[in-house]
């Protein structure tokens, strides 16, 4: 049990954290079928709420691989629910990147798990990059189809290439300020009843 | 009429619907492929005799499409028309993904899938934490379901105003349920030699029939079709 | 000359990070054929037994372990649990989490294909299986539509396909009903002519009566005592409840049909005349169905001559001040029928009559609640105190303290509801329903999981309850508990009510 190589038992642990991470992930993206607006909002909210089950996770497996494997899995369902693969690259080199920040604090130095976790937020942006890499066409393509020029305007005024980068530093920043809450839950609740 | 496909099949039938979503539609010829590929998935919902989904799925496609192409008409403007001309943008341009992708985890079986990720050559890990995944899903939702209920009855439901009281409420009790669940479910599928250095078999036996290879050569006909028409006819 | 297969040489055991021994100084040699019961209060250290014969110990759970475990020649320190999966097999308690698959027919046939057997040989396994369990019925359907009993019987297949040699049961019987049970006892009798060794962990032991070789009884970590079947099942009454565990015998009050002797109209007749039913409550109109035929844009209301209703209750009169067992068959309505008392289904329209006012729609939320069978949906709080204080409509820190004392939780009040005990957690929920001032006490189930001190703990709760005033309903499976506290049992089938009587 104290090998460092993953056991059937983390790859279950990595699929359980990885069906609450798109669940909520989902129940946010619900709310983003009100306005384009909050679109862009998932920088924010997500990295917030989506601290609580990672900081969870992050006491559960500790093992190199849990959040590379983690990601791999998020592209697959991105790609499968039709958000492309274009972001698919960037979600697994964030989540590549923010593993080997974690190994290098062996998965305990609480500074080290929120770097990782805010560079690992940055996969919510890959959400963005469709729109952002085809914008020219797309919107051409949208106003060739018809669409009023207000709708595709609103949409890229919320994302667009100035913005993107706006939105990749907000993901880090609130990545940073998500995973001090999330801790904070997970030590008034998983640590105080002694499940961590 | 039984057909059952190779999962390889439907995750290629994935791979193009997805593909072909991403690249917008502009002329009529374009939005007939894409509305044929979608009804497709819809077509193989109906022969897995899955009326409801398949039936939701057309109503809502197509009051979807409906919308789109009789708002977009006139010069849209106002917030009303805007929104729902946003609303059903979104859906026309992402519904096909969301049938095809129910299609394929309604029909296919864990078993299944696992066989078909390990005969892609798929790493195991990858493979059983998919696998999880697509286990968890309803019982997460199972676990929801009698939170939401314990919320109602103690009258927690809104937080008493508070989001954040809102969120944490709900996610508590549902981290420590999918915790427990995993720590159970981990130790059964152990003790049953999941995990094991030997080879894994399968009972199910995949094999690529005359209907998968038609359909791949369809689909892949399709996906030609649409490219060459969008970027080269021009 | 009988051959041992399983060996426990002087073991002891404590979880990490904790300071209790759970097993001290164990030895216990099992030989091959036979059917051993492991039994003794919660936390005297059976299942932790059959954690080492499985090993879990030391490979899932750690902590520290001194001493010898061998099975059918396995040394289980350095043996890996999956070369452990074709020798020995272990049913869960839980049939909710112990499934793999999404799909009955994969999950039979789970085990073989992780050790790689052949194919064929697989499909044989799994129509043998099949056969011998009898679960033709259930082979092609989803997992997630089976009930507590049906996930059960697939697992016991599921753990039969590998063919071991020794198959643990831990507490098996947890979540069953009656039927179920007696299906499970079947499925250990195919097992034991099969020539296995079985080994179970049970509170429930009025199912095993002549199955069993060698019962073990367990106290503190160690082995206090040991008797043969028969010698255990001859035992008095009094013998088994100095011993503190459940009865060997139980009532039967659920074999024969729910006759019914209530008639739709009035209620049931032989209950009208029960002196505290005048200040009690009347239930009226409810009718429910999961399978609602909805109008365009609003929903039909039930009404009693509905086909296919889960609940059909015209009237209903409950008794104040009583203790009220529900009955009936897994999937009758039982759960149904609590669900809809409390509010919990919006299309059950259904009026409660109390204290002289009527509750409808989401007031009877209020007027009402409900102990769910799995606790832990329904502590939200990370401290006891918190908890109760959160069902207040205005924080009442001496109210919330007198509660928790008379409910002997209070030396627990800072502590995480989570980090307690089962039986703990229900008085919690307990404790919050107390403080939201229900009248009407719901509980589902609260005793399935418990042993006999605990249930008696429950059984004397509840009346308790009763006592100060609340109509208390309870839905069970254990004949012990009412026979312990319940004053009436009200008979479920089919969402019609069959008859309620007072328990003699």
């Amino acid at each position: 049990m104290n090998s460092k190589k993953l056991t059937a038992k983390d790859f279950i642990t990595i699929g359980i954290f990885t069906a609450i991470w798109f669940v909520v992930e989902f129940a946010c993206g619900m709310l983003g079928y009100i306005h384009p607006y909050i679109v862009a909002g998932y920088a924010v909210i997500l990295p917030i709420v989506g601290a609580v089950p990672m900081m969870l996770f992050y006491t559960k497996v500790e093992k190199f691989g849990m959040i590379s494997i983690m990601s791999v899995l998020i592209a697959i369902i991105m790609f499968v629910t039709g958000m492309g693969f274009l972001g698919a690259p960037i979600t697994i080199l964030s989540g590549i990147i923010a593993d080997f920040i974690a190994k290098s604090g062996g998965y305990k130095s609480f500074k080290k798990t929120v770097l990782s976790y805010s560079v690992f937020c940055i996969w919510v942006c890959a959400n963005f990059f469709p729109v952002v890499v085809t914008a020219d066409s797309y919107r051409q393509d949208l106003i060739d189809a018809g669409f009023s020029a207000e709708y595709s305007e609103s949409l890229f005024r919320a994302i667009n290439y100035k913005t993107i980068g706006i939105l990749v530093v907000l993901c880090f920043i609130f990545g940073i300020i998500g995973a001090y809450i999330g801790k904070a839950v997970v030590r008034k609740h998983f640590e105080k009843a002694g499940i961590v | 009429m039984k057909v059952k496909l190779d999962p390889r099949t439907k995750l290629y039938m994935i791979l193009i619907v997805s593909a072909l979503i991403m690249l917008s539609a502009t002329t009529p010829f374009l939005w007939a492929i894409r509305i044929f590929i979608t009804f497709i998935p819809i077509a193989f919902l109906i022969v897995e005799k899955r009326y409801t989904s398949a039936f939701v799925f057309t109503g809502a496609y197509t009051l979807a499409l409906i919308m789109t192409f009789v708002l977009v008409t006139d010069e849209s403007s106002g917030f009303l028309k805007s929104f729902l001309t946003g609303y059903s943008g979104i859906v026309v341009q992402f519904m096909p993904a969301l049938i095809v992708a129910w299609y394929v985890v309604r029909t296919t079986k864990i078993d299944e899938f696992m066989s078909a990720m390990q005969k892609m050559h798929i790493p195991d890990g990858i493979t059983i934490s998919l696998a999880v995944v697509m286990r968890f899903f309803p019982t997460i939702k199972e676990e929801y379901g009698s939170i939401c209920d314990a919320m109602k009855m103690r009258g927690l439901s809104l937080g008493g105003g508070n989001v954040a009281k809102m969120v944490e409420y709900r996610m508590i009790p549902l981290l420590f349920s999918c915790v427990n669940i995993g720590d159970e479910l981990s130790a059964a599928a152990i003790t049953r030699g999941l995990g094991g250095t030997v080879k894994r078999s399968s009972i199910e036996k995949l094999r690529l029939t005359v209907h998968d290879w038609m359909l791949i050569m369809m689909f892949s006909a399709l996906t030609i079709c649409f490219v060459y028409s969008k970027y080269f006819k021009a | 000359m009988e051959e041992s297969i399983v060996k426990i040489e002087h073991v002891s055991f404590k979880y990490k990070g904790s300071n209790n021994l759970l097993l001290n100084n164990i030895c216990l040699t099992i030989n091959k054929g036979e059917t051993v019961l492991l039994t003794g209060e919660s936390g005297s250290g059976k299942t932790t037994v059959i954690r080492l014969i499985n090993g879990l110990i030391p490979h899932y759970y750690q902590g520290d372990l001194s001493g010898d475990v061998t099975v059918s020649g396995y040394d289980i320190k350095n043996t890996q649990l999956y070369e452990l999966a074709g020798t020995v097999g272990t049913v869960f308690q839980n049939p909710r989490s112990q499934f793999f698959s999404v799909d009955t027919d994969g999950e039979i046939v789970f085990g073989p294909e992780n050790i790689g057997l052949d194919p064929d040989e697989i499909l044989e396994r799994k129509d043998m299986v099949v056969c011998d369990m009898h679960i033709e019925k259930l082979l092609g359907r989803s997992l997630f539509e089976l009930s507590g009993g049906e996930k059960q019987a697939i697992a016991c297949a599921s753990v039969s396909a590998l063919l071991p040699d020794v198959i643990l049961l831990d507490e098996p019987s947890s979540n069953l009903d009656r039927v179920s049970i007696e299906r499970l006892r079947e499925e250990i009798e195919v097992w034991k002519s099969q020539g296995k060794t079985i080994i179970i962990s049970e509170h429930r032991l009025w199912y095993l009566n002549g199955l069993l070789d060698r019962v073990i009884f367990m106290q503190d970590g160690k082995m206090a005592n040991e008797w043969s079947g028969n010698e255990f099942f001859s035992k008095t009454v009094e013998e088994i409840r100095e011993l503190k565990l459940r009865p060997l015998c139980v009532r039967n009050y659920f074999t024969d049909d729910c006759k019914r002797e209530c008639d739709g109209k009035t209620g049931c007749k032989n209950i009208v005349s029960v002196p505290e039913s005048k200040d009690g409550a009347v239930l009226r109109d409810f009718y429910f169905s999961y399978h609602r035929k909805p109008f365009l844009f609003f929903k039909r209301r039930f009404t009693e001559n509905d086909e296919g209703l889960a609940l059909n209750t015209k009237s209903l009169v409950l008794p104040k001040g009583a203790v009220i067992g529900v009955i009936g068959k897994n999937g009758t309505g039982k759960s149904t029928f609590l669900r809809c008392m409390c509010g919990l289904e919006n299309d059950c329209k259904g009026i409660i009559e109390s204290g002289g006012k009527s509750y409808k729609g989401r007031e009877r939320l209020k007027l009402s609640y409900m102990v769910m069978q799995d606790v832990n949906h329904q502590l939200f709080t990370d401290s006891v105190k918190a908890e109760v204080l959160l069902s207040m409509e205005k924080e009442d820190e001496k109210h919330t303290d007198d509660i928790l004392k008379s409910l002997g939780i209070y030396e627990y009040k800072d502590k995480h509801p989570m980090a307690l005990s089962g039986g703990q957690k229900q008085r919690v929920a307990i404790a919050s329903a107390i403080a939201a001032n229900a009248k009407l006490m719901l509980f589902d189930e609260p005793t399935s999981e418990l042993d006999y001190l605990h249930m008696e703990k429950v059984g004397e709760l509840l009346k308790t309850l009763a006592s100060s005033g609340k109509i208390v309903l309870v839905a069970t499976h254990d004949p012990e508990l009412i026979d312990m506290c319940c004053d009436y049992v009200l008979c479920i089938e089919n969402g019609r009510l069959g008859y309620m009587k007072r328990v003699e």
